[in-house]
């Protein structure tokens, strides 16, 4: 039966049913009610749930309890996020997977709590030292959160990669019906982790690692881009959005057709790797692109830009609404839309 | 449907919408609930915008809104997003006779906390409130209402305000 969950307890129940068994976090505002919910579920399922001395402490915790191959995971906002970042480049550079959650809210600094999606870029280029990535999942439901994270652990050990949900403030603070999926458990051997034997533990070191890395970033390219596609097959003008922007932009599309106007909309569900493959179903005749997104200068975009230069013959011009700390509204959405038709809107690539 | 509950933290907004939220899930709609408040617990600004329909909803924040509750004055503000010919249930305890409302509105001037006080139930100004909405608009059948309302609470462990909440709901309910 479906019941009306709010995002942030919705996430953590997940985390449950997907078996994981070891959680490390610090509060941080909009995410702390992921924390609240585990520190009492945890125990009730058995479980392993802490509170770290800090953010850092939180996802070398993780580190730990995934070297042991426990399924593992940590939480926080951006401004923690950040803080993490040293422990997350350490579990790419041992080929570790971990599953990170980060319930975005408006930066740059300590920012504020309004909704956002300014932690894009860091978010998709792996954010710390070092050359890696991240498969980062953006969902734009509290459904679709669940059915992600239930999924999230074994991508991640599928690769032994980190695997993020990008949540948003409104995202995690928002109710809607939500139907889980049931318990799961992994239960065979991951095969390198720490068991007391002196088997190979994964890290890959020079000068075999660049090559390695190659194989992987192509690996998770060619296999897990997601994306949901709506009304792009024949459209002028197609928007690109995720997360909760791309709610009010499905409006938006709906509105246009509705005044006989050819707009689409590509929704990524990974935002890394990009989903590339979308962009296929642009017809030729594309006039524009626009990019839409909760950031203050465009984010998004960049990859937006580069998959229309890949996929999309001649030069389409790339156009970006960029609504800062908040939602961009359907009808700001339609006349931004409205410049961009006329030509009063110019582009940004 | 777009309903947006407006008021000062403590007024019992965001209860407000999750209510109204658990009664349109059991009419069989698809739902959204989104709080918005400050980082004070009490007296700063706060607000909560249910969404209903039968099919997809978009953004979860307030958009073109049929029904404004507003709680106090400073709520009024939110009319800029109410649709022409939208509805206000304006809680008068706390907005003034004379505050000005665009005559584009229909409004339903209601003492929710007097009301409330007259259920014995003063914490209930926000009940009082959804009685009223339910009325005025017809949203959902007066007995599934009440069973939703009677549910949230016995699932909170709270079964002992069930008949202090119905009755509030009742004042609310007709004084439309």
């Amino acid at each position: 039966m479906r019941k009306m969950w709010k995002g942030n307890h919705a996430i953590a129940e997940a985390a449950m049913r997907a078996g994981c068994q070891f959680y490390a976090g610090y509060p941080i505002t909009p995410q702390t009610e992921v924390s609240e919910y585990l520190s009492y579920r945890m125990p009730e399922l058995g479980r392993r749930f802490l509170q770290a001395e800090n953010e850092m402490a939180a996802v070398y915790m993780i580190f730990g309890a995934y070297a042991c191959g426990m399924r593992s995971m940590t939480s926080s906002s951006g401004p923690g996020f950040s803080l993490k970042q040293e422990g997350i480049a350490y579990l790419c550079a041992n080929n570790y997977p971990a599953v990170l959650v980060n319930v975005q809210r408006w930066g740059p600094g300590l920012g504020t709590l309004d909704s956002s999606q300014t932690d894009y870029l860091r978010d998709t280029r792996g954010g710390g030292n070092g050359d890696y990535r991240v498969i980062v999942y953006a969902p734009n439901s509290i459904q679709e959160t669940v059915d992600l994270m239930y999924n999230a652990f074994d991508v991640a050990e599928k690769y032994r990669n980190p695997v993020e949900i990008l949540s948003e403030a409104a995202l995690g603070q928002m109710m809607e019906p939500v139907e889980f999926p049931p318990f799961k458990e992994r239960t065979e051997d991951l095969g390198w982790t720490f068991d007391g034997t002196d088997r190979p533990h994964g890290r890959i070191d020079n000068p075999q690692k660049p090559d390695a890395l190659r194989a992987k970033v192509a690996a998770i390219t060619a296999n897990e881009q997601r994306w949901e596609n709506y009304r792009v097959e024949d459209a002028d003008y197609v928007f690109v959005a995720f997360g909760l922007p791309s709610r009010t932009c499905r409006n938006a599309v709906d509105q246009l057709r509705e005044q006989g106007v050819k707009v689409g909309l590509i929704r990524p569900i990974t935002v890394w790797p990009f989903p590339y493959k979308a962009f296929e179903e642009i017809p030729d005749t594309v006039k524009g692109v626009i990019s839409v997104e909760s950031t203050d200068a465009g984010q998004l975009i960049e990859d937006v830009a580069l998959a229309v230069k890949k996929m999309c013959p001649g030069n389409v011009p790339v156009y970006g609404l960029f609504s800062g700390q908040k939602i961009p509204k359907t009808k700001e959405i339609v006349a931004f839309f409205g410049g961009v038709r006329s030509g009063e809107t110019k582009e940004v690539f | 449907m777009e309903i947006v509950f407006a008021g000062f933290g403590g007024q019992g907004v965001l209860t407000a919408g999750l209510i109204t939220a658990e009664m349109a899930l059991e009419n069989g709609k698809n739902v959204t609930w989104m709080p918005a408040y400050g980082p004070t617990m009490r007296g700063g600004k706060a607000y909560s915008v249910v969404k209903y329909a039968d099919g997809i909803i978009g953004g979860p924040d307030m958009e073109e809104i049929d029904i404004l509750v507003a709680m106090n004055e400073p709520s009024l503000e939110y009319a800029a997003y109410l649709k022409e010919g939208g509805l206000i249930i304006a809680n008068t305890n706390n907005v003034s006779e004379d505050a000005p409302i665009d005559s584009k509105f229909r409004v339903i001037r209601i003492p929710c906390l007097t009301l409330a006080q007259k259920a014995q139930n003063p914490k209930a100004a926000n009940i009082v409130a959804i009685g009223a909405m339910i009325k005025a608009c017809g949203l959902f059948p007066e007995e599934q209402a009440k069973a939703v309302l009677r549910q949230i609470f016995v699932d909170k462990g709270k079964e002992k305000y069930t008949a202090m909440n119905e009755a509030a709901f009742m004042e609310g309910y007709q004084a439309v």
